[in-house]
C-alpha cells in the first residue's frame, strides 16, 4: 500500500494556479526527489501535504486515511515530518530543547517524557554533528547549523514521510556528500520515506533519489528513475530554463 | 411618534458615525501601512478634545480652529514616537508594538493628567442649532460631521493625486516591491504614522466638538474600544471602510440605546457598551478581516 | 527521582523571596501593609506571567478575571452567611466560586479570541473587562454599578473579632500562599510538555503546528490557569479584604497596565521575572505615594517603552544571559 497519495490535488490562489491535477504516490522507505525552478508550486505542494493549506480539489491519502482537511498539527503524530527552506528555529530555546519538540509531538506523542525526549534529541543532534552546540540558544547558530538542527528536529518527530524542503541548499560538496550519506543510513535503519526537494542540486539527485519527479508550472511534469531522469530531454530543459518542446537556443 | 423619534435617533446616530469614523482612519491607516496596532489610539483622541478645550476656554477661539492645530501637534507626536520607538519595533514580534503603543498611550494619559488634573471638563460652543422635524442639530455637531467629510475627502485626494500619497498605497501593496521602485520605505512608514496620528488628534477636537463635556485624561478608553469595532467593521486596514463602519457603527449605537431605553430594569447607556463589546467579538468570529475590507 | 526534584530548584530563590517579605511583614511592625502589597504585585505579576510570558500574547482585559473573581467571594458571603455550619466553609466556596467563574469566563472569552491570531486576539480582549463591567451595570445584575457591600454580612457570619482578622490578616497570608502557588504551575508548565509546546507556539506559531503542537489547546490551558489564578486574588484581595466590590473599581484597566509592568520589567517568561517585576514596582509605588502621588504611572509608562525597545528580555532575561556557564544558571530562571 501507498504511504502517501496525492489524488488530483489542485490549489489555487485567486486566479494563480500553484498546483494543477497533481497525482502522486510515495512508497514506505522511498527515497524521492521533486524537482523544479522556481515558482513550479513545490512549497505548495509540499504545504498541501503538511496541512497548511488545503487543496480546491482532490484528496490526500496517507497510510489509507484521507487527510485532506485535517488539520496541521494532527499530521505530525501520524508520520508526517517536514523541514523548511528558510529554517524555523524555536530562537530563544535551546538546540536540545527544539530537537526535543521533535520527539514529543510526533509519532511518539505521547508516550514520551520530557526526560526521554530530551535524550531521544541528544541522539539525533549527535548524529547530524551538533552535539557540542546543543545547550546552545537555536537562534545563534549559522545558517548551516540551523539546517543541520532542522533535520535532527524532523528525525526526532520518528516520522514515516519526511519532507525536506531545499535542505542542502547552501551547504558545500563535501557535507551534501556526507548528508546524502547520513539519510541513507537513517531511511535504512528507520525505514523512513524520504522526499527531498531541491531545484539545482544534482549531486544530491543522483547519490540519493531512487526516482524523480518533475514539477513545471504546477503541475507534474515527468515521474521516472533516477537513472531514466537524467537523460530525459524533459528534465534537461526544465534545468536549463527552456519550457519543454521548444527547440535549444 | 414612535417612528419619527426612532428616525430622529438615527440622524443624530449617522453624524456622530461619520465623526467616529473619521476618527478610526488614522487607526486603520497606520495598520494598513505598517501592519502596527496603535492600542493607544484613544490616548490621542483625548489629546485633541483636550486642544478643543483649550483652545475654547484658554484662547478663546472656536474649536474649529482648533483642527488643523491638533493635526499638527498630532504629526509631530507621531513623528517622534515613530523614530524614537515604533520603528525600532517594525522587525519585533508583534508583542512589542502592541504594548509600546499602549504604555504611549498610558503616558499620554498620565501627562495630560498631571497638566490638566482628572477631573471631568467641558466647554459649551452655543452657536444656534438646527431645526429638523424628526430631531434637532446643534450646529456645532453639524460643523463636527462636515468637519470629519473633509477631512475624510482630503485624505482621499492625498492618497490619489499626491506623489507620496501614492508612494504610501504602494508601500501598502507591496513594500519589498516599493523599496525596488526606489521609494524610501522607511520614510513612509514614518509619514504613514504621523499622519494617522495626526487624523486621530484632529478627530479628538471634532469629538470634543461633539460631545463637549466629560473631557478626562481617561475618556480614551472608551473610544478605543469602539475604533476597534469600527475599523473590524469596515476593514483594519482600509481608512475608507473605517469612515463607513463608524456611520454603521454610530447608527446601530444610537439604535440600541433607543431600543434598551424601551426595556425597563436595565440601564440602557452601559448596555450600549457591552453591546459594542459583543458586536467586535461577532466580527472577529465571523470575519476577522473586517464586513467591508478585503485582505 | 533525584532528577525530578532538581528540576524544581529554581523555586527556592522565589520561595525564599516570599518568605523574607511574610517574616519582615510579621515581625517588623508597621511593615505588613507594605509586605502583603509587595506580594499581591509578585502573585498577579506570576499568574499574568503564565500567558503573556509563556505564549507571548497580551490580554489588555486581564483584570476582568480579578473582577470576576471579587465577585465570586462577594456572592458566597452574600448568600452563605446564614448559615450557621458553614463557618470558614464559606470562604472556600467564595475563593472556589472565584476561581470557577474567572475559568468560565476565560473560557468564553478564550473560545472567540484565542482561535485569533496576536494583534486581533488583543484586540478582542480589549474591550473584556469593560464589556463585562457594562454588563453587570447594564443588566443591573449583582447589585449592578452600586455593587455589593458585605462587612455586615460578614461580620454576622463570623462575629466582629474573627470577620477582621479574616480580613486584615488572613486575606494577606492567602495571597502569599496564592504566589507560591502560581510559581510552581509556573515551573512545573515550563519544565513540562506544556512549557515546551508554549515556547514553540510563542516563536512561530505555524512551525510549532507542523511540528505536531494543537496551538489552540495549549494557549486555553495557559489562559484559563492565568485566569484562574486572577480570580482566586481578586477574591482575596478585593473581596475579603476590603469587604466590597464596585463594578467600576474591579474592572479598571489600570490594574492591566500594573501587570503588564512587572511583567516586563522583570522578564517575561521567566520564573523569577514576575518577583523582581512585583518588587521594583511595588516598592517604587509605595516610594512614590510618600514622595510624589500618583506619579507612579508617568514614570514607568517611558520606562516600559525602553525596555520593550532596548531590554525586552527584562531584568531577568537579562541576568540570566550573564551568569549562564555559572552554578547560578540553575536559579535564574
Amino acid at each position: 500500500m501507498a504511504l502517501l497519495t496525492l489524488e488530483n490535488v489542485t490549489k489555487r490562489f485567486g486566479g494563480l494556479t500553484a498546483v494543477n491535477d497533481f497525482s502522486l504516490e510515495i512508497h514506505p522507505g522511498e527515497s524521492l526527489a521533486i524537482v523544479g525552478p522556481n515558482g513550479s508550486g513545490k512549497t505548495t505542494l509540499y504545504n498541501i501535504i503538511s496541512g497548511v493549506y488545503f487543496p480546491e480539489e482532490g484528496r490526500v491519502i496517507f497510510e489509507g486515511k484521507d487527510i485532506t482537511t485535517l488539520p496541521s498539527y494532527k499530521r505530525a503524530p501520524r508520520g508526517l515530518g517536514r523541514t523548511f527552506q528558510i529554517p524555523r528555529p524555536f530562537g530563544s530555546a535551546s538546540v536540545r530543547e527544539n530537537v526535543a519538540v521533535g520527539a514529543m509531538f510526533g509519532t511518539l506523542s505521547g508516550t514520551v517524557s520530557v526526560d526521554e525526549s530530551l535524550a531521544i534529541a541528544d541522539c539525533y543532534i549527535e548524529r547530524v554533528g551538533l552535539f557540542p552546540h546543543r545547550d546552545k540558544a537555536a537562534g545563534s547558530l549559522t545558517p548551516v547549523e540551523k539546517k543541520l538542527m532542522e533535520i535532527a528536529r524532523a528525525l526526532a518527530m520518528r516520522p514515516k514521510l519526511l519532507l525536506m524542503d531545499e535542505a542542502l541548499a547552501g551547504m558545500h560538496p563535501k557535507d551534501i556528500d556526507a548528508m546524502v550519506a547520513f539519510l541513507q543510513t537513517i531511511q535504512e535503519e528507520e525505514d523512513i520515506a524520504i522526499v527531498s526537494m531541491v531545484e539545482h542540486i544534482m549531486r544530491a539527485v543522483v547519490g540519493f533519489a531512487e526516482r524523480v519527479v518533475v514539477m513545471y508550472q504546477g503541475a507534474k511534469l515527468c515521474d521516472e528513475p533516477t537513472e531514466q531522469a537524467l537523460c530525459d530531454s524533459r528534465v534537461v530543459e526544465v534545468y536549463l530554463g527552456h519550457p519543454p518542446g521548444e527547440g535549444h537556443a | 411618534m414612535i417612528g419619527a423619534q426612532f428616525a430622529g435617533n438615527l440622524t443624530q446616530g449617522l453624524v456622530l458615525g461619520g465623526i467616529y469614523g473619521m476618527a478610526t482612519m488614522g487607526l486603520s491607516l497606520i495598520f494598513g501601512v505598517l501592519r502596527v496596532v496603535n492600542v493607544g489610539h484613544g490616548a490621542f483622541v483625548m489629546v485633541g478634545a483636550f486642544i478643543a478645550l483649550w483652545f475654547f476656554t484658554a484662547l478663546g477661539l472656536a474649536p474649529i480652529i482648533a483642527i488643523p492645530a491638533a493635526f499638527a501637534v498630532g504629526m509631530a507626536l507621531g513623528f517622534i514616537f515613530y523614530y524614537s520607538a515604533i520603528r525600532r519595533l517594525i522587525a519585533a514580534p508583534e508583542l512589542s508594538t502592541l504594548l509600546a503603543t499602549f504604555a504611549i498611550g498610558v503616558l499620554l494619559e498620565e501627562v495630560v493628567k498631571i497638566i490638566f488634573g482628572s477631573e471631568f471638563r467641558g466647554y459649551n460652543w452655543a452657536v444656534g442649532k438646527l431645526d429638523l422635524s424628526i430631531t434637532v442639530l446643534p450646529y456645532s455637531k453639524i460643523y463636527a460631521f462636515i468637519g470629519s467629510v473633509a477631512i475624510a475627502f482630503l485624505l482621499y485626494l492625498w492618497f490619489r493625486k499626491t506623489r507620496a500619497g501614492t508612494a504610501v498605497r504602494s508601500v501598502v501593496e507591496d513594500s519589498e516591491g516599493a523599496k525596488v521602485c526606489g521609494i524610501n520605505v522607511g520614510w513612509m512608514y514614518a509619514l504613514s504614522f504621523a499622519i494617522g496620528i495626526g487624523l486621530t488628534v484632529a478627530s479628538g477636537v471634532l469629538l470634543a466638538m461633539f460631545i463637549p463635556v466629560g473631557i478626562n485624561p481617561y475618556m480614551g478608553g472608551g473610544y478605543t474600544l469602539k475604533a476597534f469595532v469600527i475599523a473590524v467593521l469596515g476593514g483594519l486596514t482600509s481608512p475608507y471602510g473605517a469612515f463607513f463602519g463608524g456611520l454603521i457603527f454610530g447608527l446601530i449605537e444610537n439604535g440600541s440605546y433607543t431600543l434598551f431605553a424601551m426595556i425597563p430594569g436595565v440601564e440602557p447607556f452601559a448596555l450600549t457598551r457591552f453591546l459594542s463589546f459583543i458586536i467586535l467579538l461577532l466580527i472577529l468570529l465571523i470575519k476577522p478581516t473586517g464586513l467591508l475590507g478585503a485582505k | 527521582m533525584r532528577a525530578k526534584i532538581v528540576k524544581y530548584y529554581p523555586l527556592i530563590p522565589v520561595y525564599a523571596a516570599y518568605l523574607i517579605l511574610f517574616l519582615i511583614g510579621k515581625n517588623v511592625p508597621g511593615m505588613w501593609q507594605l509586605m502583603a502589597m509587595l506580594a499581591f504585585y509578585c502573585a498577579i505579576g506570576q499568574a499574568f506571567n503564565i500567558f503573556l510570558g509563556m505564549t507571548g500574547y497580551v490580554d489588555f482585559g486581564y483584570v476582568a478575571f480579578m473582577g470576576v473573581g471579587t465577585y465570586g467571594m462577594a456572592l458566597s458571603i452574600v448568600h452563605l452567611y446564614q448559615v450557621e455550619w458553614l463557618g470558614v466553609g464559606i470562604i472556600v466556596i467564595g475563593l472556589i466560586l472565584a476561581v470557577v467563574m474567572a475559568s468560565l469566563l476565560s473560557i468564553a472569552v478564550g473560545a472567540v479570541a484565542l482561535r485569533l491570531r496576536g494583534a486581533y486576539f488583543a484586540i478582542a480582549t480589549i474591550g473584556v473587562n469593560e464589556g463585562f463591567r457594562y454588563f453587570i451595570e447594564g443588566a443591573k445584575i449583582w447589585g449592578g454599578s452600586e455593587g455589593i457591600i458585605f462587612s455586615g454580612q460578614l461580620t454576622q457570619a463570623f462575629g466582629r473579632e474573627t470577620a477582621s482578622v479574616l480580613s486584615t490578616l488572613w486575606a494577606d497570608i492567602i495571597i502569599f500562599f496564592i504566589a507560591g502557588i502560581a510559581a510552581f504551575i509556573t515551573i512545573y508548565y515550563m519544565r513540562g510538555k506544556i512549557g515546551y509546546a508554549l515556547t514553540a507556539l510563542r516563536e512561530d506559531e505555524d512551525a510549532a503546528k507542523v511540528m505536531g503542537i494543537n496551538v489552540t489547546k495549549y494557549k486555553i490551558i495557559a489562559f484559563i490557569t492565568s485566569a484562574s489564578l486572577a480570580g482566586s486574588i481578586g477574591a482575596m484581595a478585593w473581596a475579603l479584604k476590603l469587604t466590597y466590590v464596585f463594578p467600576s473599581e474591579v474592572f479598571e484597566i489600570h490594574y492591566t497596565i500594573e501587570c503588564i509592568i512587572i511583567v516586563l520589567l522583570g522578564g517575561a517568561g521567566t520564573l523569577l521575572g514576575p518577583v523582581v517585576g512585583g518588587l521594583i514596582y511595588g516598592l517604587s509605588k509605595y516610594w512614590l505615594t510618600v514622595v510624589l502621588p500618583g506619579f507612579q504611572l508617568l514614570i514607568f509608562a517611558p520606562i516600559i517603552i525602553i525596555i520593550i525597545v532596548a531590554f525586552p528580555e527584562g531584568v531577568i532575561g537579562v541576568l540570566k544571559r550573564r551568569v549562564r556557564g555559572s552554578v547560578l544558571e540553575k536559579f535564574i530562571i
